[in-house]
Formats: C-alpha cells, structure tokens, sequence
C-alpha cells in the first residue's frame, strides 16, 4: 500500500510551470513531491496524534519584491476603477522535496476557502494537500468567475453573485493558478502538495514545519517572484531540537 | 523564465503599467462585397492588429493613458491619449481630457482580451454607410445611386474623390473632447463634449461644431445592465457649410442618436445587445430634396456560452435599416431605403489555448438589399494574445 502510495505521489510529482498563465517552464522543474521518493530505511512512522512530538525546521524568508498592483491599463474605461491595495507577494511557501514516510496519509475531505473580496483573491497564496476542497465564495457587490487552465486543475465555476460559493477539489499536486474571466487583475495561486510538510510565511516571513522524525531534508521556498530554479536548502535534523534555515529571495 | 509577458508590465515602482494586444485574423480577400470593411479600409475578418496600451498613475487621483494601434502594419493610430482626474477622493467622479473612449453604446470600449465573443463587428459600429461628412449629395438621386457602395461613395458636392463612408458608431476611431462620469454601485452616468460625431471622430476639429454624448446606466441586479445613449453633433464639414450657407441660411448639420443597450451574465451565459436609431441632416440643394433627415436603426443581440474552462460559442444576429426617400431617376421614383438594409448572422466558437491566448472561428453571412454582392458567406479564424 504504501509503495504504491509513494509512486502515486512519484507520478504527481508536477513542475511549477504555470501554462494556464502564459508562463513558460521553468529551466528545471519545481517539484512539490520528487519523483522517486525516498522512504526511511527504518521506516520510521510519524505520530498521528502529536506532531510536535517530533522536529521542526523554522526559519524566515525575507522576500524583497515590491507589491504589484496587477493592473492593466484601462484606455477603455470612462474613469477610475475602486481603489484597492497592491498585491502582496511576500507571502511564501517552504516545502520538503522528500517527505518521510506517513506523509501521505492524510485525511480527506477537508475544506480550505479563498474568498473574493473588493476584486481581490484572499489569500492571495493558499497551500493546501492533495485532496482538499477550497471553497470560492463571492463577497463582492459583483460578479465573478472563477477559473483556471492549469494542467493542475482546469475548472470554471461560472458567474455567482456575493453571498454564493461555489467549491473545487484539488485532487493532483502542483501549482493552480487562479484568475477572474471578468478582472483581469485577480489572480492568485494555489499550491496542493502530496504531503504535509509544507508552511505558509506569515507576515513576517516566518514559517515552520513541525513533526518531522529525524534525518536529512531538501526544503525549497516557492514565491511568486521566483522565475528560475527555486532556493533550496539541505538541512540535518537530530534526535532533539529545532533547525533553522533562513532565505533570501530578491 | 517566461517567454511573453503573462501579465501587465510594471515600472517606476508600479506607476507605469504597459499591457498590449496581438490579433491575427485569417480570411478569404473581400474586394467586391466589402461587408466587413472599417472605416480604415480593413477588412474586419482579415487583419493583423498591434496594439500597445499604457498608462502612467503616479497617484490614486491621476492617470495619464495611451493606446496605439497599427492595423495590417500600414500605420501607427494613436487610439487613446489623454488624462484621468478625480477631483475628490471620497466622491466617484471622474474627468478625462483628450482622446477619449466613447460614452455611447458599449461595444466601442471592449476591452480585456478581446472581449468580442466572435470575429466580426456588430453592424452598427463597423458596416460602412454611404454617409459621407466631407461630400454631400445635391439630391436624393445622387444619394439613392450610392445605395451599397458605402466602401467607395461619391458626391458632387464637397470632396470630390471617392471615399468610404461613415458607420452609425465608430469603434475604430476615438473622439478628442472632455468626459465627466459618475458611477455609483447602481447607477452611473457620463457626458462628453467631443469634436467630431459618434459617425466620425475626430482629432482635429472640421466644422467648429461640438457633440455632445451622454449615457446613463442602472445595474439592478448583479450581472444586469441597462444603459441608454444619446448624442448630437455637427457632422458635416465646415467647407460645405460655408458653400451653401448663404443660399440656404445658417443650419447645423447634425448626426442625432440614441440607443439603448443591455447585458445580462449568470452561471455560464452572457447575453448583450444594443439598438441605435441614429440620423443626419444634410444640405437640401437640388430636386428631388433630401428635406428629411436620413435615418438608420440598427441592433443586434449576440449570446457566449462556455462549455468549459476552455471551449465557448457564440452568436450574434444582426440588422442595418435606412429611412426611405424619393427620387426621380431611381427607382421609378419609389420611396426607397436612402442605402442598402444590411442583415447579418455570424456563428463562431473558440478555445483558450492559454487564459491569454485564445482562438477562435467563425461563420459569418450577410444580406444586402441593393449594392453588386447582395448576399455573401464568409470564414474566419483568429488567434489573439494579450498581455
């Protein structure tokens, strides 16, 4: 079960090339979940009920990318659209290349949400694991319609009004990317993994992977501001204590 | 590393934005019907189309915007030029000054990646009259002669060479004036003063004349819009004018509209569709007299269904009419449509290849009562990117 549960997620195994945006791939792929998946020799088990009974890697990524605005030009349009914030992008994503064993073996069923308010995706990034439904509700005056050509996950759920939702499941590792048919500036960015050791920065850029059983990791950072190969560091974890591992994305 | 920008430029800290636009349209040459003909002689079904747009936003109350465009890679047009102010920060009034978009109808401000479902242009605001500002005919009989020829009509009166004609609404060409909009969650409303007319817009002003463009807008539902239009300006030149003003007295020449225009959205349909009734007042020189002025109504509904993520179809139907007048030459005297009744239906879909590259094809027939093609089939594919 489990060997064929590592080359299910070998085969998910997806590149973070964003096609549905016009995006060219990568020089190497970004992998959620490497092919060819490493399990502890001792097939050391993760304890279901206490993950912090084992590691944590912690650190800070220190985005320095500027907020993006995402609008286009509107020559078109008869005046000035509603004021709204630029996008932040420091929000990052610090992932394992290789998770350990019992990764995998997630509960189904659960529900992330990404709301769309004042013609904006919030969150603008979400991570989530495979098999998760994210919920779309409609907190606008307006309508939208969400949508994505990803090779990840293609779907559009049509124009509803404030107070409708409408959900997706996210079934297949990698990277979705998320757009309005009618705004061309929402968008946002989903990342489903293939295990659960993955940690959103917060406003700080902090983040931490709790429960990991000791041995040696590859994490890398996805940002939306990243466009080559993505920061990566290799990172030992012992019988006892914490490891840090900082980044710097310019 | 990406090969084509996925999304709008930014520079200068984000105060700069530069998005463009490619579309290429294949189709069969068009040299005896001219139903898709703009008033830039392209051929709407068979054309290569750049088009570059910027705007400079240094703070939430100003924005300076361009678009340029180059048609079949003949010339470089600046569409839009001109600024954004709003003068108070908590109020939703905006000015714009300059080369503005128009505030008649809808289709002419489409924008975002080729928001047209289809190929073609809604008969209103591409089809070619024979209504010329720069010639006039003398009667009703030179009129009546240029009935389907609005590619290439010819007056004895003003400029004598031949030249195509005007559609009811341009939406090749922007005016140049001012515009006040508000726009409220419900409601908005927007008036320009312009040089030229809905017909002819202009950069420079040919008959010291001025329209004035108004339209109203309630949204009472979400996903429902109905909008009303009206405008009025000088249409004819100034030369002409001037020609018969001592002879016929002082007179306006006018190109009057007004049009209604509605869009309703849900789930994975959208439905639009305008109806504009529009007429010119022209010299009354010559027997027979053209002593009404010519009208033309016109409307069209189209309606995109989306089967997917990536697949939609579309339609529109589509009809150009003309008031009637008499000659004495022509049709035996008759009262006749002044030009051609034109109708159309075009059936196309598409797929989005990427959420910014799209292709698409369609079928496109027309019906034309008078001219020396009344009736033609037409097929086109284009791909379009947009940034």
């Amino acid at each position: 079960m489990r060997a064929q549960i590592a080359a299910t997620v070998a085969s998910l195994a997806v590149s973070a090339a964003l096609s549905a945006g016009g995006f060219r791939l990568p020089a190497s792929s970004v992998r959620l979940a490497a092919p060819g998946v490493r399990l502890p020799a001792s097939g050391v088990r993760l304890p279901a009920s206490d993950p912090r009974a084992a590691g944590a890697i912690r650190g800070r990524v220190d985005v320095r990318v500027g907020p993006s605005a995402d609008l286009r030009p509107d020559p078109a349009s008869l005046g000035m659209g509603n004021p709204r914030d630029a996008q932040d992008r420091r929000r990052s994503v610090v992932y394992l290349e290789t998770a350990p064993r019992g990764a995998f073996e997630a509960p189904s069923d659960r529900h992330a949400r990404m709301d769309q308010r004042n013609e904006r995706f919030i969150p603008h990034v979400l991570a989530i694991t495979a098999g998760t439904w994210v919920d779309f509700p409609n907190g606008d005056r307006t309508y939208h319609n969400v949508f994505s050509l990803s090779k990840t996950k293609e779907f559009n759920l049509g124009r509803y009004a404030a107070g409708h939702s409408e959900s997706v499941k996210f079934d297949q590792a990698g990277i979705v990317r998320v757009f309005c048919e009618i705004h061309s500036h929402m968008n946002a960015y989903i990342l489903v993994f293939a295990h659960r050791f993955f940690a959103m920065t917060d406003d700080d850029g902090r983040y931490r992977i709790d429960g990991l059983p000791p041995g040696t990791y590859t994490l890398l950072v996805w940002n939306e501001a990243i466009h080559g190969d993505p920061p990566r560091r290799t990172v030992t974890m012992g019988e006892a204590g914490d490891v840090d591992a900082d980044f710097t994305i310019r | 590393m990406q090969v084509l920008p996925a999304g709008p430029i930014e520079t200068a800290r984000g105060t700069v934005t530069v998005s463009g636009e490619v579309t290429a349209t294949a189709g069969a040459k068009d040299d005896t019907a001219f139903f898709n003909y703009t008033d830039y002689e392209h051929n709407a079904l068979r054309m290569f189309r750049l088009s570059l747009s910027a705007m400079w936003r240094p703070s939430p109350r100003f924005a300076a915007l361009t678009e340029i465009r180059s048609e079949d890679l003949q010339r470089v047009i600046p569409y839009a030029l001109y600024v954004r102010v709003r003068p108070w920060a908590n109020r939703p009034f905006d000015i714009q000054a300059g080369r503005i978009p128009p505030v008649f109808g809808t289709f002419a401000r489409r924008s975002y990646g080729a928001d047209n479902p289809l190929i073609g242009f809604p008969l209103a605001y591409q089809y070619l009259t024979s209504m010329r500002p720069d010639a006039v005919p003398a009667n009703a009989d030179d009129l009546l002669l240029m009935r389907g020829r609005g590619w290439r009509a010819s007056y004895p009166v003003g400029t004598p060479e031949p030249a195509p004609g005007v559609p009811v609404v341009s939406a090749y060409r922007w005016d140049t004036g001012v515009e006040a909009r508000y726009a409220a969650e419900r409601f908005e409303a927007a008036v320009s003063v312009t040089s030229g007319t809905l017909s002819n817009p202009r950069l420079d002003d040919d008959n010291d004349g001025r329209q004035i463009a108004g339209r109203v807008a309630w949204h009472p539902a979400v996903g429902l819009t109905l909008g009303a239009s009206g405008a009025r300006g000088a249409f004819v030149t100034r030369a002409i004018v001037n020609a018969y003003e001592e002879a016929l007295g002082p007179h306006s020449y006018d190109q009057e509209a007004i049009g209604i225009d509605g869009e309703y959205s849900r789930g994975y349909w959208i439905v639009r569709g305008e109806a504009i009734v529009s007429r010119w007042t022209v010299p009354k020189i010559n027997m027979p007299f053209i002593d009404r002025p010519l009208g033309a109504r016109t409307g069209y509904v189209e309606g995109r269904y989306r089967f997917g993520p990536r697949v939609f179809a579309a339609a529109r139907i589509d009809a150009l009419s003309f008031t009637r007048l008499s000659g004495q030459r022509l049709f035996g005297g008759q009262p006749t449509e002044w030009d051609a009744p034109v109708s159309r239906i075009e059936l196309g879909g598409g797929i989005n290849i990427q959420r910014n590259l799209t292709a698409r094809t369609v079928v496109q027939h027309n019906w034309r009562d008078g001219g020396r093609v009344q009736q033609r089939t037409y097929v086109s594919a284009q791909l379009s990117y947009w940034f």
